[in-house]
């Protein structure tokens, strides 16, 4: 009777000594404190952690807001969490390719003794629950010290943004000082507030604080609250937050579309097109009849119809809905889209945001749209106003003018094949440019054009003449494809001013070189002697000749200045053009077109010529904006029109001048 | 007429002169003769006649009443591109029926217009017939349309343009903008007329199938020269009469002819029209020759080639065009056909295919400078006559 009572003491004995053998050499765990007792108690969560499941136990311990909490997670999450076998405590390892590992406290740190690879079990959460973890650890280095932690965080949860952060980013907003990281997470902010909040009113206020706010991610943050999905019902939904009705048969739902919505959801039977129609005759046919009918009498609506009737009837097909059963299916259903957010008042804010957005938006294209309007105007005062000389002063068509401009492009290419700093090639070109047109200018007025003064619309034959050998002999040098001609660094990108509003920095550069030739010319010809003559010869050569005025001479020099502008135009066009030898052929009726508007013989008509011509395509542009032929079509017909009611252009010229 | 002959002594002879050029050319086809001449050549012959026709109605519009007009061409075109519309519905409408043929149920009729309109206009993401094109089915009313389109459109023009007294370079100038306009707006896909795709295939004659090229190329030769003799005996009669004499006289001062009473606008307005219908016939007669239309044909340059022509010819003579549009037109065949020999200049050889235009435009230059009576001049010197 003893022994056996002997020996179990001897076994419960030698079980005590093997325990405490095992966790002799060092001390116990820290007392039991918050983040082990927190684990301990989602013991199998923490052991098998799961995708699903794992959020219970960071919703604890984040709750807990033990200051331990940021490391642990970073530790888990990079799996360096260990498992005692015998007794289930979380424990770090100091080494893990150590033997014996040493165990660490995970709260303080503090060496817990060391076990065998076999005593612990490594946690290795699987790549779901690194993300979960992760997701949770965003609001810690929300907080972090480091700037670059904070902004990695936010981007973190602007790539993905889940509702539970949306206090994250307030409690960070209490503490951020850096202005810029400042202004991000208030974007951020309000963004997920827009789409998270809970509170409806906080919602329809972060809304509104958008409005006026033309950010391309303004818009991105608001529309998807606008989104509706169509649908039918037999009435309306009380609770559904509906968008708008729709008649079936207007344009917003055309009639095919809203009965197929029917058959889409088994409220109306299908109908039978009349591809459908022909399929089902085609497979119905016997010995050459369809229901009785002969196949060659089938080349009609009306006898497909009968013979479908017919082959309904004999149950063959599915019968083919009547034009009236598809009204009253259509008339007996309601059709409406609904908005996917279901809060009516968060809806009726953002569409109201959205309008005063847009039509801030608008007013900002309104103004883009006329800083396009003012560039373009320039190219083609650059293009016309030596046309505006050539023609407007000397009544010369001069129909080369656009292969001065294609020359003077030209120049500019092989200035830059000689000299390959850009912005020297074109303080070179430019010069260079006008002195080369200039020359070709004198030449053909001297061979060709003063023999014609009298016959002024035969310059129109001998200058196309010229034009197209000059463009022949373009395309025999340097060839037919285009040549690069590089605009400068500086000159490239463009002057953002928002999402909207930006001009690029090189029709900035055409627009002032369009200005100072405009105040150049303007000078020449009013406050210099040059200018007094060419005047003189325009309105009366032989009386100016007899003044002592050596017409040849100012007409030699004024068809000269004409064509050296051109080439300055060419040299500006050739930036952002392609340099092709049919580069003037593209400019040339635009500048007669400038010219003509404007009224002839008078910079300032140019001006206003080309200034009316370049708003007035862009302006077509902008309400047709994929199509800018049809944008030319109609200001050419535009000016066609306006020639009728102000035949002397713009700016016309009175008394006798108009006559000359 | 016979007075109108006596009159005018151009009118018998350029008569003569189309017969015979007409018998020649047949004898000498391949469809109809010894065929030492090609099909493609007597094409080319057919539709440099055609331009003839169009040269004449710019000689009246320019060397007769002074108006350089910029836009013919495009009269011309709309004269095509009206009969090509007729053209290319009706030899479809046969492709696609027999097509259809073969199926195991007979076509519908708005399953044959909708195959016929997924064919043409497939090219430009269409698949139903634009509202142009209303009529394309019926010969006779396209026959009209080449009549009305390009007559219609003068007549609105000009009467806006006439009465707000736009006249010189103003008006070549604003001609040229319609011209323009008119092209760019064909280029665009959808605006009816296959886009810069054009028409195609117009050599085929729906009905005609059976006769070979060769020989249609004839025919149409034929066609092209009778037009050209009604539209020069036409010229010659309108320009003989009161009416001619009011509109040269409105060339050399229009404003002295508005102060006698002459109602000036209406004799532009009427030669402008009359000549734009005969571009647009012409048009007609030219684009089933050349097979194919696209609004490339329509470009401004076209029609200043056009005034080129008549110019070199000698304006204001009638067969001054004629001459004109046939000798530059074919020497522009010749010389772009790299048919001229090549000059080599030991350092350089100057091919004509490259060079020919540097050369027509020096000849323009040359033309316009030393010779501003043209190739007509020269006749008229040979003939010791003074020009009317």
């Amino acid at each position: 009777m003893i022994r056996p009572i002997l020996a179990t003491l001897v076994a419960v004995f030698l079980c005590a000594t093997a325990a405490a053998a095992q966790t002799a050499p060092a001390a116990e765990p820290a007392a039991e404190s918050g983040l082990q007792s927190i684990l301990q108690e989602h013991h199998d969560l923490v052991e098998r952690a799961s995708r699903q499941t794992v959020q219970t136990v960071l919703d604890a311990l984040i709750d807990s807001e033990d200051e331990a909490v940021p490391a642990f997670l970073e530790r888990w999450q990079a799996r360096e969490l260990y498992m005692r076998n015998a007794d289930g405590l979380f424990v770090y390892v100091q080494n893990d390719r150590a033997d014996p590992l040493v165990l660490l406290d995970i709260e303080t740190g503090a060496e817990l003794g060391t076990a065998g690879s076999r005593d612990l079990t490594a946690l290795r959460p699987n790549r779901g629950v690194q993300t979960v973890i992760g997701a949770a650890l965003v609001q810690f280095q929300l907080l972090a010290d480091d700037p670059a932690t904070r902004a990695t965080a936010l981007q973190a949860i602007e790539r993905a943004p889940e509702p539970g952060q949306l206090h994250m980013i307030g409690r960070m907003l209490d503490e951020e000082t850096d202005p810029a990281l400042r202004d991000q997470a208030e974007w951020l902010l309000t963004r997920m507030t827009i789409a998270f909040a809970e509170d409806e009113a906080q919602r329809v206020a972060a809304i509104e604080s958008l409005a006026g706010d033309v950010r391309v991610q303004a818009r991105a943050a608001l529309n998807p609250l606008l989104l509706t999905d169509r649908r039918v019902a037999e009435a309306l939904p009380r609770d559904a937050n509906i968008a708008r009705v729709l008649e079936p048969g207007s344009a917003a739902l055309p009639r095919a579309d809203a009965y197929a919505m029917l058959v889409a959801a088994g409220l109306a039977p299908q109908e039978v097109t009349a591809q459908m129609r022909r399929d089902a005759l085609i497979a119905n046919i016997t010995n050459g009849t369809v229901a009785g009918i002969q196949v060659h009498q089938l080349g009609t609506e009306a006898a497909r119809a009968r013979a479908y009737a017919a082959l309904a009837a004999a149950g063959a097909v599915p019968p083919a809905p009547t034009e009236a059963e598809q009204t009253a299916a259509l008339a007996a259903h309601v059709f409406y889209d609904e908005y996917r957010e279901p809060s009516t008042a968060v809806t009726a804010a953002a569409a109201e945001t959205v309008a005063a957005i847009n039509t801030h938006v608008g007013l900002l294209e309104a103004i883009d749209l006329s800083l396009d309007g003012i560039s373009l105007a320039s190219i083609y005062f650059l293009a016309a106003i030596g046309l505006a000389i050539t023609f407007g002063v000397m009544g010369v068509i001069n129909m080369a003018h656009g292969e001065f401009i294609m020359m003077g492009a030209y120049t500019g290419y092989v200035v830059q094949l000689f000299i390959p700093d850009y912005t020297v090639s074109i303080l070179v070109a430019l010069p260079l440019a006008f002195a080369v047109t200039f020359g070709a200018g004198v030449a053909m007025e001297r061979l060709v054009i003063r023999w014609l003064y009298s016959r002024p619309l035969e310059t129109l034959l001998a200058t196309f003449g010229i034009s197209i050998a000059l463009q022949q002999i373009v395309r025999q040098v340097f060839g037919a494809q285009a040549r690069p001609f590089t605009a400068p660094d500086w000159l490239s990108g463009s002057l953002v001013f928002n999402d909207v509003v930006a001009i690029s920095y090189i029709r900035i550069a055409i627009f002032g070189l369009g200005v100072l030739f405009f105040v150049l010319l303007w000078l020449i010809l009013n406050k210099t002697r040059l200018g007094l003559e060419v005047r003189a010869v325009t309105q009366n050569p032989s009386m100016a000749s007899s003044m002592g005025i050596n017409p040849d001479r100012i007409n030699m020099l004024t068809f000269g200045l004409g064509s050296g502008i051109a080439g300055i135009a060419g040299v500006a066009i050739g930036l952002f053009a392609q340099v092709t030898p049919e580069l003037g052929t593209h400019y040339i009726v635009q500048s007669f077109m400038t010219v003509v508007v404007g009224g002839v013989g008078n910079i300032f008509g140019t001006l206003a010529g080309a200034t009316l011509i370049g708003f007035l395509q862009k302006g077509i542009e902008w309400l047709n904006p994929s199509n800018t032929l049809a944008a030319q079509t109609y200001m050419i017909l535009f000016v066609i029109l306006f020639i009728q009611f102000r035949p002397r252009g713009i700016v016309a010229l009175k008394g006798r001048a108009a006559g000359a | 007429m016979i007075a109108l002959f006596r009159q005018n002594r151009s009118v018998p002879v350029m008569l003569a002169v189309l017969v015979i050029f007409a018998a020649f050319v047949t004898l000498l086809s391949e469809g109809a003769g010894t065929g030492a001449l090609s099909t493609s050549l007597v094409k080319t012959l057919g539709m440099t006649t055609c331009l003839a026709i169009v040269a004449l109605a710019m000689d009246m519009v320019w060397g007769y009443a002074g108006i350089l007009s910029l836009g013919h061409m495009a009269f011309f075109a709309l004269g095509g591109y009206m009969i090509g519309m007729w053209l290319m519905v009706a030899r479809t409408e046969g492709v696609i029926a027999a097509s259809l043929a073969q199926a195991p149920l007979p076509p519908t009729p708005q399953e044959l217009t909708d195959a016929v309109a997924v064919q043409i206009f497939g090219v430009v993401g269409g698949n139903s017939f634009p509202w142009m094109w209303a009529f394309s089915h019926s010969l006779i009313a396209q026959l009209l349309l080449v009549v009305l389109v390009p007559g219609l459109l003068a007549l609105v023009f000009g009467w806006l343009a006439f009465r707000s007294r736009v006249t010189g370079v103003y008006l070549s100038i604003l001609t040229q903008a319609m011209t323009l306009a008119l092209s760019l707006y064909l280029f665009q896909n959808d605006t009816g007329l296959r886009g810069n795709n054009g028409l195609s295939g117009l050599q085929n004659i729906p009905g005609a199938e059976s006769v070979p090229q060769s020989l249609m190329s004839v025919w149409f030769l034929w066609a092209s020269v009778a037009a050209l003799a009604l539209a020069y005996v036409f010229a010659a009669w309108v320009m003989a009469g009161k009416f001619g004499n009011v509109t040269r006289g409105i060339r050399d001062d229009e404003a002295r002819v508005r102060f006698l009473g002459y109602p000036v606008e209406g004799y532009k307005l009427f030669v402008f029209t009359g000549t734009a219908i005969m571009a647009g016939i012409a048009g007609a007669l030219y684009y089933p020759q050349a097979g194919i239309i696209n609004p490339d044909e329509m470009a401004p340059i076209a029609s200043i080639y056009l005034a080129v022509w008549v110019a070199i010819g000698g304006r204001g003579r009638l067969y001054g065009a004629v001459i004109g549009a046939v000798v530059v037109s074919l020497l522009s065949t010749w010389f772009t056909g790299g048919r001229a020999p090549d000059i080599n200049l030991g350092f350089y050889t100057i091919q004509w295919v490259d060079w020919w235009t540097v050369l027509l435009g020096l000849g323009f230059v040359l033309v316009t400078l030393f010779a501003p009576k043209g190739l007509g001049g020269l006749i008229d010197l040979l003939a010791r006559r003074t020009p009317q």
